[in-house]
């Protein structure tokens, strides 16, 4: 877990700035709130696009996890980076989402659900990247975001467990199974990968 | 510290059955192909900096709106408490009484003459028909409009509604645009098959927000509000059912 002890002094100013940043935003100063945007917003619209895969839902996605975020600064207590904890926002907002719209597919479109199933199938995909694709989406969502984060996005074991709740060790796992997932849902194009 | 609370959200997050057996042991070569693919999976481009911060920008005036009773747009409701459900009132009077005139016309009508009777029975809308429709049409825009206007400030409200005059506020909105939601259930354009359903369901989370004012919405509350307004979709619903255009020429009707 990062500490503020163990940082250098260069970071250290970084994150006093921060925190002078998020004081000034929560006494409602715009600038500050816009600042803070500017600092975090690539990192957040990277994050829910890798966990989303579409570009409208990242854009409200982020949307919404700076909305939030600003609308509870009383809540970040400063015991964290301000970027992780737009993380853990901004993966709990996300995940949300993709569970509801999951749930609302699986009421509404019984039909497209199983057409997707059934183009799962190696023999009407042939493209090994799209069926890595597939075999990542159907990775359970805690395990899909890990690996997403990480491998997809680079972010480190601890920003990974600040922000989905867990200890980086259990991220490490959750990561090697994933891959261990895919690599099982991908044995079919051994060769092609091998190659 | 996040360290305190290590892995309490394991639950919240589905990770899947810990099947350790069902690892294999890794593979080098698979590990190396997959850390050059993963970079290009849901790859993001541009980030549209500005179109995100306008929309930011947006919510955030809202609820700052929302919580000093005033909706960009939106007249105050403090200062027209009375005007939208009277002119909703005098829209469905003023609909009903042209409905029995026109009933009046025909009866008259087909009394001196039959073939009036079957000219009536044609499908071509008479002009005050039309005049009438277009009546319960303005109402209800007028209803969906103040509806979604109080579930979007709702929605931004956020910390807004957390405190008592904030949320005795939305309360008292959600009490007025209740009362004009069932006038319309109970008109004639409630017997809309379109209308209908979403008329119904807006009156049920309206009533879950009358219910819980007063208080200051806490997180269960809101849960269940939100919960209402996700699986019902209402707002894109009423966004869907209001003509593009239409709340603008409602609210400038107002003014």
């Amino acid at each position: 877990m990062e500490t503020e002890s163990s940082l250098p002094p260069t970071r250290l100013l970084a994150l006093d700035g921060q925190h002078a940043l998020v004081e000034s935003a929560r006494r409602g100063d715009p600038s500050a709130h816009r600042a803070l945007y500017d600092a975090h917003v690539d990192r957040v619209y990277r994050l829910t696009y890798r966990l989303s895969g579409r570009e409208d839902m990242a854009r409200d996605l982020t949307q919404d996890t700076f909305v939030r975020a600003f609308a509870g600064l009383d809540g970040y207590r400063g015991d964290c980076a301000f970027g992780t904890w737009l993380h853990t926002i901004a993966v709990s907002v996300t995940l949300n989402e993709l569970k509801r719209r999951k749930r609302q597919r699986a009421r509404e479109a019984p039909l497209d659900e199983a057409l997707t199933i059934a183009r799962t199938g190696p023999s009407h995909d042939p493209l090994l990247r799209d069926r890595l694709m597939d075999a990542v989406n159907a990775l359970p969502e805690g395990c899909r975001a890990v690996f997403l984060m990480h491998d997809s996005e680079g972010l480190t074991h601890d920003e990974i467990g600040a922000a989905l709740g867990i200890s980086a060790g259990t991220s490490k796992a959750q990561l090697s199974r994933a891959r261990a997932k895919l690599r099982i849902a991908l044995a079919g194009y051994e060769q092609e990968w091998k190659s | 510290m996040i360290d305190d609370a290590r892995d309490r959200f394991e639950t919240v997050y589905d990770f899947g059955d810990p099947d350790v057996q069902a690892v294999p042991p890794a593979d080098p070569a698979f590990e190396a192909w997959l850390r050059r693919a993963a970079p290009s999976l849901n790859a993001p481009g541009t980030t549209p900096v500005e179109t995100i911060w306008a929309g930011i920008h947006a919510a955030q005036r809202s609820a700052a709106a929302a919580a000093t009773d005033r909706i960009t747009g939106v007249r105050p409701l403090r200062r027209t408490r009375w005007v939208m459900p009277v002119t909703i009132a005098a829209t469905l009077l003023v609909g009903v009484a042209l409905d029995r005139f026109v009933i009046v016309q025909s009866g008259l009508r087909s009394a001196s003459s039959p073939t009036v009777v079957a000219r009536r029975a044609e499908p071509a809308p008479t002009v005050d028909s039309t005049a009438r429709s277009d009546l319960y049409r303005l109402a209800a825009v007028q209803t969906l409009t103040q509806a979604e206007a109080l579930l979007t400030a709702y929605r931004a409200g956020g910390a807004g509604t957390r405190n008592d005059a904030a949320a005795r506020q939305l309360g008292g909105w959600a009490r007025e645009v209740l009362g004009s939601t069932r006038l319309l259930i109970d008109s004639p354009a409630g017997s809309d098959a379109q209308l209908r359903p979403l008329l119904n369901d807006i009156e049920l989370v309206l009533v879950q927000i009358v219910r819980l004012s007063g208080t200051p919405l806490d997180s269960t509350d809101r849960a269940l509000i939100d919960r209402a307004l996700r699986d019902r979709d209402l707002l894109p619903r009423i966004r869907t059912a209001v003509p593009a255009g239409a709340a603008d020429a409602t609210i400038a009707s107002d003014d």
